[in-house]
């Protein structure tokens, strides 16, 4: 490109970046801003105290908890859900009858909004009331327990998302040549080598994208949870989006607020760059 | 280009103005003046409420009530007041408040001083708590709406049965419990609401309370006295050692508890009024079997209930105050307390409606209710309750749910309480 032609470019380009500007830069260095004061709205307070919330973020058990949740709730959904939804997409990609159906059927859980499967999965996990307990014949508090319920919710979110995931691994699927497969087999691969060989190596770009998108989403989750548990029992199920929207929203402290946003915010820049990186690299 | 591009965004910028800003009807905004009343879920059929409101309009020539309702979860509402209150929003006049965000609102200056609407003799005609509630040092900032308070649900058929009558302390209720549930099997003794939610709150205060205890007093934190940590232990038992109360209480919140006891399988919950009128609907597997009564409390210590309900408040930033005015007086006033009664259910905040025939004929059960709202106690009446409040729901969670011992939950809670207190200092 030379450099007349990149002008005009960038010319183009001017009004969304001002736009873009405007409803996300501003508001991201406007949260840096704040996260900087010792700001509470009912006290009329609002006072430059330097990085003393970062400070006292460090020292703060109840964030190291948020964090621990949602390091343990991303690890734990977004490897079952790749790995549920990549057995389910390689299924539903052969040919069998009714695959039109199946595939709508297998669509349902991620077309339910959030909070409504969320009090479903309430209903599901009652001890006394719950068709597990039913099911399995057995009498656990599954959302009472600190050691479960955590496991409970990540089990939802990957009945709610494995879905999505499988949607776009079947896309990614079908634009692996037959060819390809139908030359494996004459040269005599077997299934699993022609999985690690084709399958796997064409669907990296688009595990990719899952990964990234599913990444984001869990570190960032807040309604399925906070409406399964509330981050109950003692914060067990706490992350860092819900313990954020409680000292924001609840307790009107903008000042420490503002800072847990600025830390989520760096690590999903970071997990953002992470997989850019990845990604670049996988495409050379 | 550039110029293009900036008068394309002028364009924009107006076009987006006019969409919000001249959106409401400019012909009736010279006739009249509108009030724009935000309120919670009408818990019921919408149109008697609209009935109201058009009673109000016909006494008050002049004056255009738009009835606007929030989402049905009390967050939301909060985040919705905190969210446009800071930002001096006037797009709304009238305020419904849940009974713990007036202090709050009023210390942010976000709530008009209408101490003037109720003089001290017209105070006395309400039930202290609410009056309690809306109080911000000397000054009231609220008008009490309805009222609520946690009340004792019990199996009246099985007690009879068994010819028990309804306990007065913690201990009876034990007692009572295990002797019904050792004749009728595969039934539950208590239930009661321990998810870590604003409930639970309420809930292990009338414990505290019971046993003669508070969370302040004085502006100073008073949580870890021995009385809270005997009546914290008390409730953690109730689940692991008495066994009257199953563990799935821990993660109960209202409606799985009314369930429960509406399905025939407790003798005894602790609820909100709202649940009797289920239990009495057509159908229902214990109407006609269901008593209420004050809370128990601890031997030789009085009962106290938690106070809910909702009270009418004004936007600071209002440009109608005294419409507004109008419109507080007129919801509050004993005849629409009645009406809002017998049509929706919502419990008077006034006294004297609880001698009301009319009501009394409608509703046999509000009699009972008197002694219930007069023995109600408001939570910690201070600005700094959400956070307060913060504190206390994970520290009870676990202490309820056996992560932590009552001490050690209420030692933490107490220390952080205290520094929440600092803040201002």
């Amino acid at each position: 490109m030379t450099s007349r032609e990149s002008d005009r470019g960038y010319r183009f380009v001017a009004p969304a970046i001002v736009l873009l500007s405007f409803i996300t830069v501003y508001p991201v260095l406007y949260v840096f801003y704040l996260s900087l004061h010792r700001r509470l709205l009912i006290f009329d307070l609002s006072r430059f105290v330097g990085f003393e919330n970062y400070l006292f973020l460090l020292r703060d058990d109840r964030f190291w908890n948020a964090l621990k949740n949602t390091v343990y709730f991303t690890l734990s959904s977004v490897t079952l859900e790749l790995l549920a939804g990549l057995s389910i997409a390689l299924l539903l990609n052969r040919q069998f009858r009714m695959k039109g159906l199946i595939r709508a059927i297998v669509l349902i859980p991620w077309a339910i909004p959030t909070v409504v499967s969320a009090r479903m999965w309430e209903w599901i996990y009652n001890t006394d009331f719950g068709i597990l307990n039913y099911i399995t014949g057995i009498k656990v508090n599954w959302l009472g327990s600190p050691v479960w319920a955590m496991n409970a919710a990540v089990f939802m979110d990957v009945w709610k998302t494995t879905p999505f995931v499988v949607i776009l691994l079947i896309a990614g699927l079908q634009i692996i040549p037959k060819e390809i497969y139908q030359a494996a087999r004459i040269d005599g691969a077997g299934n699993f080598a022609i999985f690690r060989k084709i399958t796997l190596p064409f669907l990296k770009p688009v595990i990719l994208v899952v990964l990234i998108f599913r990444t984001l989403d869990a570190f960032r989750v807040f309604d399925a949870i906070y409406v399964l548990t509330g981050g109950g029992p003692a914060n067990t199920t706490e992350t860092l989006s819900i313990y954020t929207y409680k000292i924001l929203f609840q307790t009107l402290q903008f000042g420490y607020g503002s800072t847990l946003s600025v830390v989520v915010f760096m690590f999903t820049g970071c997990i953002s760059i992470f997989y850019i990186k990845a990604m670049s690299r996988g495409v050379r | 280009m550039a110029v293009r591009t900036i008068a394309f965004i002028t364009v924009l910028l107006i076009s987006l103005y006019c969409v919000s800003g001249c959106s409401r009807t400019e012909k009736d905004k010279d006739r009249f003046t509108v009030l724009v009343f935000k309120h919670g879920k009408i818990a019921g059929d919408p149109e008697l409420f609209r009935e109201l409101i058009e009673t109000f309009e016909s006494d008050n020539p002049g004056i255009k009530v738009k009835d606007e309702t929030l989402p049905a979860s009390t967050d939301e509402q909060h985040q919705f007041y905190v969210i446009n209150l800071e930002g001096k929003s006037s797009e709304f006049d009238v305020l419904s408040m849940d009974v713990i965000w007036v202090p709050e609102f009023a210390r942010a200056g976000w709530l008009k001083d209408i101490s003037h609407l109720l003089p001290w003799d017209e105070r006395e005609k309400y039930f202290p708590g609410p009056i309690q509630a809306v109080s911000y040092e000397g000054r009231l900032y609220a008008i009490p709406w309805y009222i609520d308070a946690g009340l004792l649900y019990y199996r009246k058929d099985l007690l009879e049965k068994y010819s028990l009558s309804p306990p007065e302390t913690w201990y009876e209720l034990i007692d009572i419990s295990k002797y019904v549930l050792e004749h009728e099997p595969g039934m539950y003794g208590f239930i009661w609401q321990g998810k870590q939610y604003e409930g639970l709150v309420c809930n292990v205060l009338e414990f505290f309370w019971g046993n003669g205890g508070d969370v302040l007093e004085n502006g100073v934190s008073v949580i870890k006295s021995p009385e809270n940590v005997e009546a914290l232990y008390f409730m953690r038992d109730l689940i692991r050692s008495y066994k009257v109360s199953p563990p799935l209480v821990t993660t109960a919140i209202e409606e799985p508890a009314r369930h429960i006891f509406g399905n025939g399988k407790a003798v005894f919950m602790r609820n909100w009024p709202y649940a009797w009128n289920i239990f009495e609907k057509e159908g229902s597997p214990v109407k006609g079997k269901v008593g209420v009564t004050t809370l128990p409390s601890f031997p030789g210590k009085l009962p106290a209930s938690a106070l809910g309900g909702w009270q009418l408040g004004i936007n600071r930033y209002s440009k109608n105050p005294e419409a507004s005015e109008k419109l507080i007086k007129f919801f509050t006033s004993p005849e629409i307390q009645k009406r809002l009664a017998l049509t929706l259910g919502y419990k008077p905040t006034r006294k004297q409606l609880y001698n009301d025939r009319d009501l009394i004929r409608e509703q046999p059960f509000i009699t009972g209710l008197y002694d219930v709202f007069m023995n109600a106690v408001p939570r910690p009446v201070t600005p700094y309750y959400m956070m307060i409040s913060q504190i206390m729901q994970p520290e009870f969670s676990a202490a309820i749910s056996g992560i932590k011992k009552p001490e050690d939950a209420l030692t933490s809670a107490h220390e952080q309480i205290e520094y929440i207190l600092r803040v201002e200092k």
